[in-house]
């Protein structure tokens, strides 16, 4: 009935057209794809595995960071009641390494790393190093008996609130727990190991920032 | 506030009463394809250039040109005469209305003001009278419940098919296409049949989810285009029947049913009719979509989260829009594009039906559990 | 008599009834070179001896030609052939059909399975009960369809291809936007829908006055000696490619969120807060290019919830509405503000929303361990795993009890009622609560760094101890033997799950969803359509004017009425002019 499509040498568009069509629309192309394709792969991959699995951390950020000394940021002003009930704050131990481990007694990674927290700071002097704990979402009768099982005696802030990390969230957050943050002499943050620690890699790590003149 | 119990009952008195008028209607529409006149010759009104002689076209016997006169003339079912070609068996290859109408069909036997007999007047009447008491039962549901009678299953259902019967009465009175009323009553009855029986929820408040004035924005639209969607399906098949009939005469085999489809018109009409009717839904259905995103993003934080539902809503949409691109692309119209937008209505009642009864998510507010 | 004439817009296949991207001024389809058909399409005919921009926006070059086209051109090199053959293919009708297609076939399997992003449980569970089936589909990604490869390619591949249809036919509108309408047919009878008077006129003002009438109804209006064509609906090329076009900013709209936006999830017991940190979150799904320190620093209480219940009538138990009575501050240090919190009522704290989603109940326990210390004393969020009773299971676990580690696993019934010997809830309100545990005791396996889940024991190490597990009140204490402990049932809260979501391609993606329906509305409801006047002299002194009409893709119809309004409109101001009348022929 009508005549069918026929071949034809293909015929070239102006060459205006062409320009233009080169000039937007191959880059215009190129971003779309490129946009979509890393907006796809972002999102399953980069997921925190749930606290209702005994932990959390944002993957990608787990492991060590370390600061070098001229580019630390200041840790920020930490005050709160421990579990014994005494008042603590940050400010005060100006002038020792502070080691912040930020746990919880149902966390099992926090539980497995607990034993070489409590031998580290049976091996520094707390003259030099002093340890703190910052619990999260646990009841005080849960958390100290934690630190009866580990023998842990540094004292630890009761933080039901998340409080403590969000005074950290301008600067280095914790990404998860556990989270241990390294602190200065001078109060400025220089290193933060998210996920379990390991006795000999947190004992060199507070060794060299001991070290460090003040 | 407490549901009104006896507007309630009301409510069903009146959806079940609808039921079996439709049901005479049916009938009625029935009785007219059987024992129905079928449309005497009369004077053609075509808007046709006078070179190719619509005078002529007036004469008894159908001659080729003139049949071609009448397509040729009205592009606008409703707009041109009748087909002149009298008694229809006069059906050989008038071939006016293209390539795909091979129908044995006079080829002015079209969309045209033919003679309305008893039976489609009764036929008519009563599908008005069915949907003043469907609009009824809807409307009293609303009032029982306080709210927009659309908020579970039973209610979606009544609430589309009062919009289909009332879709179709609208384009079956404009277009003349009384043809459509056996096919869509009947669906009518069965699917409303179906909800009375087996779908029925009693009338209730709504769970907190659905507490939105979005529940009349979002579920209206998607109502509204399924009721749409749903008439432009029964086109859809019943185009297929016939061109399926085309085909056999035009290859010279035996085909059934000749006094039914005789009294249709030509295939390439139903699949206009089809296509002006989907064109119709299409963007209600883009808006209920789009509805229900904004609602979604109000209520769960994210305006599309893949949830069943939703997934089987994107499916329809493409699919009706892979239709639209395929009536504009050779080779893919006619047969082709109409099992697609059966397709189309296929995954809409498969979202309706399945996934929103059976398979888990934010969506089953279905209230058959 | 002229021969038979198959007008277009008749049958289903003619090529000139083209609805959707056909391209945009005067092609029509397969055969279309710029020749004038000696078909049907009056469209094409009309298109003859057009301007030379007319004819050269015609060339079909990267046009939605059914990808027959292509023969060598004898210009260019191969490689430039197949490439410029691969481009064409991808920007056809045909392949948008197919890869529009794929896109709804790939979404089924995304509909049907669980997903690892919305319920990685039960694709879990959906694992372990198909054994052998469940890696062949993990491996085609299909429990993760809409970020998987695979799709992305579709999706990817089907909006290259609307950018290679698009973006020539933008330019060409663009370029086309002041063209004039082409010169009038010879034979305007020939045209789908015509009428012709006669008038005493003489031809210049009959034509003089039918533009000026055309002209006046905002039609594209070129009068040249003779004849007047003209033409309105530019418009829905323009509809068309907006839609188009809005389709991509949807997907730019998606990209962004997936890139700077971020979903998590919290549940709250009432009485406790949280802040707004990853370590406070129970879920985290950060966009690509979102940092844990880019969370604004809100905390919020759960002051009280209460959910209320359908207490009577056909629909009993069915939950009737949700509050819950926050208290937010926008950062350390900001003033505490009250927030009703409901479904569908979020909050909004720094463009990032706070919705309520679901709630539960959390029964408080305090265990005693054999030494005589308390060693848990707080609420335990039970996950309710039936809607009608609001049945609820959860665990307790005491791994610092002395001198064994301690596990609880049972239910929590808000409404308990005897059933037959088996308790079960009958309604979802706490009217008679009740918790009836088990007891085990043993290494819970917490101090291997494993992760578990806190809902559920791992009983690998653990030995059930002799306790039945009767229905406790509040107060009521289940003694445990050999010493090891008590715990006692205390009371229960209620909790709620929040969603805590941020995505800054929300307002984007309404923007672009509003553009896509207008184009959509616009490129169905405006027609292309053109109207021809001729008038020359005719026997007896008379004018004989000739108007023709044809639409453009009107199988919307509907012009047919607007030509006979204008035709009608034109004959009357002609007939200003006449003298004894004629009837109209061919009315």
């Amino acid at each position: 009935m009508f005549p069918r499509a026929s071949k034809h040498s293909p015929s070239k568009p102006s060459a205006i057209q062409r320009r233009v069509i080169r000039a937007v629309g191959v880059p215009a192309a190129l971003a779309a794809v490129a946009l979509a394709a890393a907006a796809c792969s972002g999102g399953a991959t980069a997921q925190q595995t749930a606290v209702g699995n005994g932990s959390s951390f944002v993957t990608g950020s787990y492991g060590t960071t370390v600061f070098r000394p001229g580019s630390r940021p200041t840790a920020p002003r930490i005050t709160g009641t421990t579990l014994t009930g005494t008042r603590f704050a940050l400010a005060a131990d100006r002038g020792s390494v502070v080691v912040l481990n930020f746990w919880g007694s149902w966390c099992t990674p926090c539980r497995e790393e607990a034993p070489a927290l409590g031998a580290l700071a049976q091996h520094f002097s707390p003259a030099s190093v002093r340890f703190v704990g910052v619990d999260i979402r646990d009841d005080p009768a849960s958390a100290e008996a934690f630190m009866r099982t580990f023998r842990i005696t540094y004292p630890s802030l009761n933080d039901p609130n998340d409080a403590v990390a969000l005074d950290f969230s301008g600067t280095v957050p914790p990404a998860g727990i556990p989270t241990t943050l390294v602190i200065d002499r001078t109060g400025k943050i220089a290193a933060r190991i998210v996920g379990g620690v390991s006795y000999n890699g947190l004992r060199a790590l507070i060794a060299q920032v001991l070290a460090e003149r003040a | 506030m407490p549901v009104n119990t006896g507007l309630a009952h009301v409510s069903n008195d009146f959806l079940l009463f609808a039921v079996a008028v439709y049901a005479v209607a049916m009938l009625a529409y029935a009785c007219d394809f059987a024992f129905g006149k079928k449309p005497a010759p009369a004077v053609v009104k075509a808007r046709v250039p006078e070179l190719v002689g619509a005078k002529a076209a007036t004469a008894p016997s159908a001659t080729g040109p003139a049949g071609a006169a009448a397509p040729a003339g009205a592009d606008d079912p409703g707009s041109a005469g009748p087909g002149p070609a009298g008694p229809g068996t006069d059906g050989s290859g008038a071939g006016g209305t293209g390539p795909s109408a091979g129908v044995s069909v006079p080829p002015g036997q079209r969309l045209g003001r033919g003679p309305v007999g008893f039976w489609v007047t009764a036929a008519v009447i009563l599908t008005s009278v069915g949907l003043a008491a469907h609009i009824t039962g809807v409307v009293t549901r609303g009032l029982a419940v306080h709210r927009l009678p659309w908020g579970d299953m039973y209610e979606f259902v009544t609430a589309l098919t009062c919009v289909a019967v009332t879709f179709f009465l609208a384009a079956m009175i404009r277009y003349r296409a009384y043809y459509l009323g056996l096919f869509v009553m009947a669906a009518v009855v069965l699917v409303l049949g179906l909800a009375e029986t087996v779908i029925y929820t009693p009338a209730g408040p709504l769970v907190p989810a659905l507490q939105s004035y979005w529940l009349a924005i979002h579920v209206t639209a998607m109502t509204l285009a399924t009721g749409v969607f749903f008439v432009a399906a029964v086109i859809g098949v019943t185009y297929l029947v016939v061109d399926r009939h085309g085909r056999r005469i035009a290859a010279g085999r035996p085909a059934g049913a000749d006094g039914i489809l005789r009294r249709l018109p030509g295939a390439a009409e139903l699949d206009r009719l089809a296509y002006r009717t989907v064109i119709f839904g299409f963007p209600i259905w883009t808006f209920g979509v789009m509805a229900g995103a904004i609602w979604a993003d109000s209520a769960w934080g994210s305006y599309w989260s893949w949830d069943p539902t939703e997934t089987w809503a994107f499916i329809t949409w493409v699919v009706y829009a892979c239709f639209l691109h395929a009536r504009a692309t050779a080779g893919w119209r006619g047969r082709r594009a109409a099992i697609i937008q059966l397709t189309g209505f296929g995954c809409l009642l498969f979202n309706v039906l399945v996934v929103s009864l059976f398979v888990p998510g934010l969506h089953s507010y279905a209230g058959l559990h | 008599m002229t021969g038979l004439r198959i007008p277009p817009e008749v049958g289903p296949d003619t090529p000139a009834s083209g609805e959707f991207p056909q391209a945009a001024t005067g092609e029509a389809g397969p055969g279309r070179d710029g020749r004038p058909e000696a078909g049907p399409s009056g469209w094409d005919a009309a298109e003859s001896g057009s301007s030379p921009s007319a004819s050269a926006a015609a060339k079909p070059a990267p046009a939605r030609a059914d990808g027959a086209r292509g023969g060598p051109g004898g210009s260019s090199p191969p490689g430039q052939y197949w490439l410029r053959w691969g481009w064409r293919q991808l920007t056809s009708m045909r392949t948008a059909l197919i890869l529009l297609f794929l896109l709804a076939v790939g979404s089924v399997p995304g509909s049907l399975l669980p997903q690892d992003g919305t319920n990685p449980a039960a694709v879990s569970q959906y694992y372990a009960a198909h054994k052998t089936l469940a890696p062949i589909l993990g491996r085609l990604s299909l429990f993760n369809v809409f970020g998987a490869p695979w799709f992305a390619a579709i999706y990817l591949l089907l909006f290259l291809s609307l950018i290679g249809c698009v973006l020539p036919r933008t330019v060409r509108m663009v370029g086309s936007a002041r063209q004039p309408p082409p010169r009038a047919p010879r034979h305007l009878t020939r045209l789908p829908l015509s009428d012709s008077f006669r008038t005493t006129l003489t031809p210049e003002a009959a034509l003089e006055s039918a533009a000026a009438m055309l002209s006046g109804k905002r039609f594209r209006v070129r009068a040249e000696p003779g004849w007047v064509a003209a033409e309105k609906g530019y418009l829905r090329e323009a509809g068309n490619l907006l839609f188009h076009i809005a389709l991509l900013g949807v997907l730019v709209s998606i990209a962004m969120g997936g890139l700077y936006g971020y979903k998590a999830d919290r549940l709250l017991v009432e009485g406790t807060s949280f802040s707004n940190t990853v370590t406070a979150l129970d879920e985290f799904y950060p966009g690509r290019l979102v940092s844990p320190g880019d969370l604004p620093p809100f905390s919020l209480t759960l002051d009280h919830f209460s959910a209320s219940y359908v207490m009577s009538g056909n629909l009993l138990g069915q939950p009737s509405s949700f509050n819950a009575a926050v208290t937010y501050s926008a950062a350390p240090g900001d003033p505490a503000h009250r927030y009703a919190l409901a479904v569908n009522h979020p909050l909004n704290v720094d463009n990032v929303r706070v919705f309520l989603i679901g709630h539960g109940y959390a029964p408080e326990f305090r265990v005693t361990d054999g030494t005589g210390h308390v060693v848990f004393d707080g609420p335990v969020p039970f996950i309710p795993v039936e809607t009608s009773g609001f049945t609820s299971e959860g665990a307790i676990k005491v791994p610092d009890a002395d001198p064994e580690q301690l596990g609880f696993f049972g239910v929590f019934l808000p409404t308990t009622v005897n059933d037959g010997g088996r308790l079960v809830s009958d309604f979802p309100a706490p009217l008679r609560p009740r918790v009836s545990l088990i007891s085990y005791a043993g290494n819970l396996n917490m101090n291997s760094g494993t992760p578990q889940s806190v809902y559920a024991l791992n009983y690998a190490g653990l030995h059930q101890l002799a306790v039945p597990p009767q229905p406790l009140a509040a107060g009521q204490s289940i003694k445990l033997p050999h010493g090891l402990g008590t715990l006692t049932y205390l009371g229960y809260r209620q909790w709620v799950s929040l969603a805590i979501t941020y995505d800054p391609g929300t307002l984007p993606a309404l923007v672009a969803g509003i553009a896509v329906l207008a184009g959509l509305l616009l490129s169905f409801m405006v027609r292309r359509r053109r109207v021809f006047v001729r008038a020359q002299a005719g026997e007896g002194g008379d004018t004989v004017v000739d108007v023709g009409g044809l639409s453009r893709s009107d199988a919307a119809g509907g012009f047919d009425d607007e030509f006979s309004g204008l035709a009608a409109a034109i004959r009357g101001r002609l007939e200003v002019g006449r003298g004894d009348h004629d009837p109209p022929k061919g009315e």
